[in-house]
């Protein structure tokens, strides 16, 4: 009896599957440049060859509500969209999105966790605890994490480490970023590092780790770091 | 067609029925306020609950596999522990406050002293990974679970998933600690009328119920509020308590009211153990009480009690003692999961 009912159950979801066919997919893209280099972490660190000797060993940060817009109003949204975007790691960092053929000009997202997903407790997939993107002693989200290396800095072993993060105000790091879009099917959001690290003084600034104000003014640096490059 | 749709219900009738039979709906006592916990989001069963247990007791939570839940919070001190002002965790370090009581947490929003951790599912995660507690990652704890013999299979039972995560840890950690109810205490009967309180006992309620109960309030005997209730500042640990997490000064020295539910067996007393006994605590808020920006309204006025009043009021006191919560079998050590059955 069991049985036929499971084979009742792959054949609803064959026809959903099916069905999901004729639809169209929005491919978004998250890449990290620096100079126009590509930044990949799946195997080594990057490294920048200058007098700063830059060094980067870490970058995870949280996109989540993607939306697609039409002369300013949201026209599809995707659901639960929650995604951990991770230097280290090439299949984070393409997102594939069901579009029922409806035509944009912009996407929007968030960078980090909203404030009620921050208070709704235990969360599965990309928002599990256990993906290091999550503050034990004092419970909340970190929506972007960057650790590496400096010459300017004058901590032990040149190290900085900028965990941001904090849903409550005032110290609410969560951020949207709106950006034009003419491509329909795949989008390549690109984050410029080089831009996010030119706003910061790394020889005065090198360590973040809890919900502040300096946390709130680098999530503003981070979300204008986002482009698109549109042909 | 036909016998399709017969087939097909008669499964859904299968898997529901197994749902149901390790469903256990939370029992909420007659006249309390409805739970703060959502439990729509992770329904009590059985199985979540029984595995919850075997990892409240698990000391692989910690890094060297010594450390349980239970090592600070002990069932018969009403989840706490008892002798230390201030708790110690891995290898004998000491923490900076006294472990709180674990009971009645449904109904509670924020938890610690000061209110650092704002849901109950993701409590666990501060003890395991505080270096003087636990001093290990929740990635890790899942790891060395996954990697045991029995552990895969209560998650299996609980989740329908052999593949531990730290949502389903955690949610099953909760599960269990949403059972810690304790309203079965001589007030509770009182309450329900099916006794009567002594005479002394009477008149230390209504002392109580004019100097103690706007901040102890019932039936949970907190309102969950953070409050500044005088004592003079430890130096050896400026603990200034909610103002370190909100950096709001109208926060300074403000910490969670306690529940006196069990208090007889909590001790000792204030975030940072300071006081051993019932006797001690009155005297602060009688004399002790020093004066501060944020010093609770209530306290402004020190609560003046005679010698018979302070018996009386300890003779209520002891009436929130719940026997019936501190030895339930149910939430001792879970052996039938971990020990071998004896032959006998």
């Amino acid at each position: 009896m069991k049985k036929i009912g499971f084979v009742l159950l792959f054949v609803f979801r064959f026809l959903s599957f099916a069905g999901a066919q004729s639809d169209s997919t929005i491919t978004v893209s998250f890449i990290v440049h620096y100079n126009e280099k590509n930044v990949d972490l799946s195997d080594s660190s990057f490294v920048v060859t200058d007098s700063n000797h830059l060094q980067i060993d870490a970058l995870r940060f949280y996109v989540s509500n993607i939306c697609f817009l039409k002369n300013g109003t949201v026209v599809l949204q995707e659901k639960n969209s929650f995604h951990l975007i991770d230097a280290s790691n090439k299949s984070s960092q393409t997102l594939f999105i069901k579009n029922n053929n409806t035509s944009f000009d912009e996407v929007s997202f968030n960078l980090g966790i909203d404030s009620v997903t921050n208070v709704s407790g235990a969360m599965g997939g990309d928002l599990d605890p256990t993906k290091g993107m999550y503050w034990a002693w004092q419970s909340g989200y970190i929506n972007f994490k960057l650790e590496g290396k400096s010459a300017n800095c004058p901590t032990r072993n040149h190290a900085f480490e900028f965990h941001l993060g904090g849903y409550q105000s005032p110290f609410n790091c969560l951020k949207t970023a709106f950006l034009k879009s003419t491509n329909q099917k795949n989008i390549v959001v690109v984050f410029d590092l080089n831009q996010f690290l030119s706003s910061i003084d790394l020889s005065a600034q090198n360590k973040i780790m809890s919900p502040n104000k300096q946390a709130v003014l680098l999530s503003e640096q981070a979300i204008k770091s986002f482009k698109i490059i549109n042909p | 067609m036909k016998i399709k749709t017969v087939l097909f219900f008669c499964f859904c009738f299968v898997f529901f029925a197994f749902q149901l039979a390790t469903e256990k709906p939370f029992i909420l006592p007659k006249g309390w306020p409805k739970p703060t916990y959502d439990f729509s989001k992770n329904p009590l069963n059985e199985n979540k609950i029984e595995l919850g247990r075997a990892l409240f007791y698990e000391p692989m939570l910690s890094r060297n596999n010594i450390v349980s839940c239970a090592s600070c919070h002990s069932q018969y001190t009403a989840f706490t522990h008892v002798d230390h002002a201030l708790s110690h965790g891995i290898e004998d370090k000491i923490g900076t406050r006294n472990s709180p009581a674990l009971m009645n947490l449904a109904w509670q929003q924020l938890f610690m002293w000061d209110g650092a951790v704002n849901h109950l599912d993701v409590q666990a995660l501060a003890p395991i990974a505080n270096p003087v507690e636990m001093d290990e990652n929740i990635s890790n704890v899942v790891k060395k679970l996954q990697h045991t013999k029995y552990y895969p299979k209560l998650f299996y039972k609980a989740f329908g998933d052999s593949v531990i995560t730290g949502e389903h840890t955690l949610k099953a950690l909760s599960q269990f600690m949403l059972t810690l109810v304790s309203h079965n205490s001589k007030y509770d009967s009182v309450m329900r009328k099916e006794t009567v309180f002594t005479a002394q006992e009477n008149n230390g309620y209504l002392l109580f119920k004019k100097n103690c109960a706007s901040c102890h309030t019932e039936p949970l005997f907190t309102n969950n509020e953070f409050k500044s209730n005088g004592p003079p500042i430890d130096t050896t640990l400026n603990d200034y308590g909610r103002y370190g997490i909100t950096k709001n000064t109208k926060d300074s020295l403000k910490f969670k009211v306690p529940s006196l539910r069990n208090i007889e067996f909590s001790y000792p007393y204030m975030h940072d153990g300071r006081f051993k006994k019932l006797s001690e605590v009155l005297k602060h808020y009688a004399t002790g009480v020093m004066h501060n920006q944020t010093l609770s309204e209530e306290l402004k006025t020190p609560i003046v009690l005679n010698a018979n009043e302070r018996v009386d009021i300890i003779a209520f006191l002891l009436t929130l003692t719940d026997r019936s919560f501190l030895f339930n079998p149910n939430f001792s050590y879970p052996k039938n999961l971990f020990l071998e059955p004896t032959k006998d």
